[in-house]
């Protein structure tokens, strides 16, 4: 449906049988006749570039050209006041991409509105623009996953420029904290881990290419493309992850890739036909059968009926009984020679034939159990299948994943474009005009279709760049507002009135403790090992000898030993300090400094997931399990952490940085406005400043431990207004 | 494409959430009127427990070594020995659960398809295969949602031992607390500052924070502020005490001994405190090399503890209405292999219960004589979930939904065996 169209069409019933009775409000309410003399009451809404919004008296607004209006009125229209309420946007402002944002934000709120207008509920109205000290948070923890550094803030908010806030958005956009953040972000989503299938293969190429990725911005249609159709070793092509991810679970993996690319929850059909919606398990299986011909694994065929893993195998037997090595040592080498060599004959590859069946239980009567079932695309809707996307060549069955990822990624495929745009609005403003992102179902029964359409056009008119996509997103008033403070009760649409207050995500609250103690080398501490983790381990099976294998086992065991050279021997005094000249020769990817058995480096640089225990899991961190995994709820365990655990004991410590950074200021005023510059990015209150004042003269020096101790415990602290 | 699934979404939602708010939130939402209801309709015939003890036996427990013993040629190491049962005889090395024996129910007929660890552990703690697209929840989880928080401090469930604990698809407040070490208590328990400064900082922290907490007034705010009650309820109260086994008496101590012992007195100071789930993990069942060293360690030392745990239960008269289960992913092969070891064996496996309204001295089910198929009345990974579940009285065929919208109930529709309640 084109929404447009459609208000036109109603405009025009308006038009035709207006009469002009019902002029109660007389302030805003006119008589609007249009160039062939048909007249409309309605009140002025805005004026956004060509396009003039009327509100008739049920409060609908309509959208209509301004040339549409006789001349006379045109001219008013330019001299009228947009309503209150409206976005506060000139006519050339409203026509930027972001002002299109606001504009149909409005929009949805005057609709919204006129229907709880009826009900007689109160009308919902717009926040008031958030502050500067709002912001320059918000932004640094929804751009690069951590708060703002004390001198961060401060720039920000001493900063002149009438363009400062879309000026701060460019730098954050073009920063690494960006790629960290939206990492962890594909991490939680993709469900990322360090661990793949045997002990050996790690995730490390397919962890780096997805940052390499984000880095370069890369195209999400190009993103997900690579991913479905990657083939070969992971280390020597990362994107091979994703179907690794699964492997051996290809139906577990066509479920999580309809439901995160394409917005579509078909789990229920992948055992049996959907209880209530219209997917059939036939339909599950024709979507499997793109990946019909599509394995994870070399077997004989492979090497040509021959086993070389085998063979070295038994070479290295023979190997070290002549050598007298006893048994209990054999098969310990064993085990890791064998992993090693597994891991080496992990490769995507595909197969000249598509062996995707029904299963061997299938009940229902249209199709035998077993039968072969052949590729076909699934539609959400009868039009769907005209549209280019479906124009696939579906040729041999090696060429089967490249239709699925040709089809899934096209602009017109009817889901994939919405559902990423969804999911980075949902990210920014805290909820989806669709609240379940991984099931869009139907489009038109959103909280504001029109927008979820714009949002969906925007990203094919950007070209699938989702870092432009979230400029225009940052830079719109409807982001900027202040963030909603009553509450949406489960289940009523959310209309965008500013985005939703929201709890700091695992990664963000474990970043900005590493802002607090790292200060600015937060961003430059990296994990490097994927490239040595692969020149390690690579082999060519079909002509390595023994000499080769064992040269790789020790190159292995290396790899410890470099993550081990990488971990800095100075404590909390040395962070935020550059390395003396004296220093060893830097590692690359920084020095990495350790308090107690926490690594201080960001949660997108360590391991993945972190182990059970660590305070990224206490704060929700997912498990990687499932799609979108992480939590923000709390937890006693989590509380204890804040309370009494070692992260806030670090903070309290009197050599890290923030005490370094107080230590410049003077006065005990000085130094708490320096602790709340810091952590919660704003100055202190009159009032808060004469509790603290108050606090210093009854503890001395040990009140500033206390202050800091509190305010990260604060709500205020872990969620983000 | 319209979807009438979506508007029943929207429904279960909103009572997934309220319910979840309930167990949650704990006392100020939780109303004790509510959870006798639902306590008040359970399965068929169900047990009588308020809590269960779980003991997960990690790696796969040899069930011919331990609850169903054999003569022939796949008896292993040691002969069978008699118990105080009458016609019950358990494995060599269970001498002290031989004397035991008269209190326990054994379901000899337990059979699942799954024979790697990780997912066959997942499937005996769920009664769902391992999926990609969600996490099932564990019994602990299953009771909070229906029956609410089992006390108004500490928390209603808990794992001793490593290994991750979640709440399944359940919101994490619904997770079990783990418990790495029995004897370091609750972890990050202990403040890092002294008390008087401990104080200090909480209400610097309240007053701080007035002003955010009044702007906004809202559900996940208020909840997290409920957290911060809560744990300091706990932290400030005796009942941080159960956690502390060096509150146990001398003789107590010595009844249970060092290791996994250690973890069961835990078990049993938390039930008797008032947590209704307790599940001990121990490890090293794995056992394809020597069976019969294993066993004289690790199976002398789950012996050793599992019975002291049915002593002390009887005369600290928990028992009546706490009900222990042993459990494992899978059995060991009835054939001795090279290595002298047992090796993965899914096909049929043994698992124990007692206490809480469980018969003792009764066997359900069984194997064939060499333990290497069952032969009679075979047992589910289902239908021991929805065992455990009745023997705790939760409603088991009562469906709920997840997030998602997907429907699940405790056990996936496994059948209790009622026939171990007495």
């Amino acid at each position: 449906m084109k929404p447009n169209q459609a208000t036109l069409a109603t405009l025009c019933c308006v038009l035709m049988g207006v009469s002009a009775a019902h002029a109660e409000d007389a302030n805003s309410s006119r008589l609007w006749t249009d160039v062939k003399g048909r007249q409309l009451e309605a009140s002025f809404v805005m004026l956004a570039g060509e396009t003039i919004t009327l509100q008739t008296k049920d409060g609908i607004p309509h959208n209509i050209p301004l040339a549409s209006l006789s001349a006379a009125d045109q001219q008013i229209a330019k001299t009228l006041k947009p309503a209150e309420g409206m976005p506060s946007v000139s006519g050339a402002a409203a026509s930027t991409p972001s002002g299109k944002i606001d504009v149909l934000v409005a929009q949805g709120i005057m609709r919204a509105n006129a229907g709880l207008a009826k009900d007689k509920k109160p009308a919902i109205k717009q926040n008031p623009l958030a502050t500067d000290e709002q912001f320059v948070r918000r932004i640094y923890l929804d751009v690069t996953g951590r708060i703002p550094n004390y001198d961060e803030t401060l720039a920000f908010l001493n900063n002149k420029s009438q363009n400062k806030r879309s000026e701060l958005i460019d730098k954050l956009l073009a920063s690494d904290g960006y790629t960290s953040h939206m990492y962890n972000y594909f991490a939680d989503m993709l469900r990322i881990k360090d661990q793949v299938d045997n002990r050996l293969l790690k995730g490390l190429p397919y962890i780096k290419w997805l940052k390499d990725s984000i880095a370069e911005n890369k195209g999400w249609d190009k993103m997900t493309y690579e991913l479905m159709t990657a083939n070969g070793k992971l280390w020597n092509n990362g994107a091979a992850g994703y179907l690794l991810r699964d492997a051996g679970m290809p139906l577990d993996n066509l479920s999580n890739t309809l439901s995160v690319f394409l917005g579509t929850d078909v789990a229920c059909s992948q055992c049996h036909d959907h209880p209530f919606a219209d997917w059939t398990q036939v339909q599950f299986y024709e979507m499997a059968s793109f990946f019909g011909a599509t394995t994870t694994k070399l077997n004989g065929k492979d090497f040509g009926g021959k086993d070389p893993s085998k063979k070295l195998l038994a070479e290295i037997d023979h190997l070290m009984e002549e050598q007298g090595v006893d048994q209990k040592a054999i098969k310990q080498k064993n085990r890791t020679i064998s992993d090693l060599l597994k891991a080496n004959e992990v490769v995507v590859h595909d197969v000249g034939e598509n062996r995707m069946k029904l299963p061997h239980d299938y009940k229902y009567k249209d199709h035998n159990p077993n039968d072969p079932v052949a590729p076909k695309f699934i539609t959400w809707a009868k039009a769907d299948e005209k549209a280019p996307a479906y124009k696939q060549d579906l040729g041999s069955p090696e060429a089967l994943r490249t239709s699925f990822a040709k089809w899934m990624t096209d602009k017109s495929n009817p889901r994939f474009a919405m559902t990423m745009a969804n999911r980075l609005w949902a990210r920014a403003m805290g909820v989806g005009v669709i609240s379940t992102l991984t099931n869009i179902d139907d489009p038109t029964k959103s909280a504001n279709p029109e927008l979820l359409q714009h949002l969906a056009n925007e990203m094919v008119r950007l070209n699938f760049n989702m870092k432009e996509f979230q400029r225009v997103i940052f830079n719109s008033q409807s982001y900027q507002r202040e963030a909603t403070t009553y509450e949406v009760a489960m289940g009523e649409p959310y209309f965008f009135q500013g985005p939703m207050l929201r709890r700091m995500s695992a990664e963000q609250a474990w970043d900005s403790y590493m802002t607090l103690v790292l200060g600015d080398q937060v961003d430059k501490i990296k994990n490097t090992q994927a490239d040595v983790y692969g020149r390690s381990i690579d082999m060519d099976l079909e002509n390595s000898t023994v000499q080769t294998l064992a040269s790789k086992l020790t190159a292995m065991q290396n790899l410890g030993n470099i993550a081990k050279k990488q971990l800095g021997k100075g404590g909390l005094a040395a962070a935020g300090k550059k390395m003396q000249e004296d220093d060893e020769e830097e590692m690359e990817g920084g020095t990495v400094l350790q308090y107690g058995n926490m690594k201080l480096m960001r949660a997108s640089e360590l391991e993945q997931p972190s182990p059970a225990g660590h305070f990224l899991r206490d704060f929700g961190q997912s498990d990687r399990l499932i799609t979108d995994g992480s939590a923000k709820d709390g937890s006693v365990p989590q509380v204890l952490v804040m309370m009494n655990g070692q992260a806030q004991k670090m903070m309290t410590e009197k050599d890290s940085l923030m005490f370094r950074n107080m230590a410049k200021a003077k006065s005990p005023a000085d130094k708490i406005e320096s602790i709340y510059l810091s952590i919660v990015n704003r100055r202190p209150t009159l009032r808060e400043k004469g509790v603290l004042t108050k606090e210093v003269a009854a503890h001395g020096e040990n009140a500033y431990a206390n202050i800091i101790w509190a305010l990260i415990n604060t709500r205020e602290f872990t969620f983000i207004q | 494409m319209s979807n009438p699934f979506l508007k029943l979404d929207a429904a279960s939602r909103r009572q997934f959430m309220l319910n979840t708010a309930k167990s949650a939130l704990g006392v100020s939402v939780l109303s004790h009127f509510d959870a006798l209801q639902a306590a008040s309709e359970p399965a068929a015939k169900s047990g009588k427990a308020k809590a269960v003890i779980a003991l997960y036996m990690g790696g796969g427990m040899t069930h011919i070594d331990t609850w169903d013993p054999k003569n022939g040629e796949t008896k292993g190491f040691k002969d069978p020995l008699k118990t105080n049962a009458n016609g019950i005889q358990l494995g060599g090395y269970m001498t002290k659960m031989a004397k035991q024996a008269d209190k326990i129910s054994i379901i000899r007929s337990m059979t699942s398809k799954n024979g790697a660890h990780g997912p066959g552990s997942y499937l005996m703690h769920t009664g769902y295969d391992e999926r990609g697209t969600i996490i099932h929840p564990t019994l602990g989880s299953w009771a909070q949602h229906h029956l609410g928080r089992s006390h108004k401090t500490l928390p209603s469930s808990v794992t001793i031992g490593t290994g991750n604990t979640n709440a399944g698809f359940f919101p994490p407040s619904l997770a079990p607390i783990p418990i790495s070490n029995p004897d370091g208590g609750l972890q990050n328990a202990k403040s890092t500052v002294d008390d008087s400064t401990f104080r200090t900082r909480l209400s610097l922290m309240g007053e701080l924070d007035g002003g955010f907490r009044e702007k906004f007034n809202v559900a996940p705010v208020k909840a997290y502020s409920e957290f911060y009650d809560e744990t300091m309820k706990l932290l400030t109260s005796t009942d941080l005490e159960a956690f502390d086994l060096s509150k146990e008496s001398a003789d107590t101590q010595k009844l249970y001994g060092n290791g996994f012992g250690r973890s069961c007195m835990l078990a049993r100071r938390l039930v008797q405190n008032g947590v209704r789930y307790v599940e001990v993990r121990m490890g090293g069942w794995d056992m394809h090399n020597d069976v019969d060293a294993s066993m004289s360690k690790n199976g002398a030392a789950m012996d050793a503890g599992f019975a002291a745990l049915l002593e002390d239960l009887q005369k600290t008269g928990l028992l009546a209405t706490t009900m222990v289960v042993m459990f494992s992913e899978f059995g060991r092969t009835p054939r001795i292999n090279e290595n002298k070891g047992r090796d993965h064996f899914p096909k049929v496996f043994s698992t124990v219960f007692a206490g809480g309204g469980v018969k003792g001295g009764f066997v359900y089910g069984s194997s064939d004589a060499d333990g290497k198929e069952p032969t009679d009345k075979p047992v589910t990974p289902q239908d021991f979930i929805a065992t455990v579940g009745a023997g705790l009285g939760l409603p088991i065929e009562k469906v709920v939904f997840s997030p998602s919208g997907r429907p699940f109930t405790v056990g996936d529709k496994g059948k209790a065996v009622s026939e171990i309640f007495a």
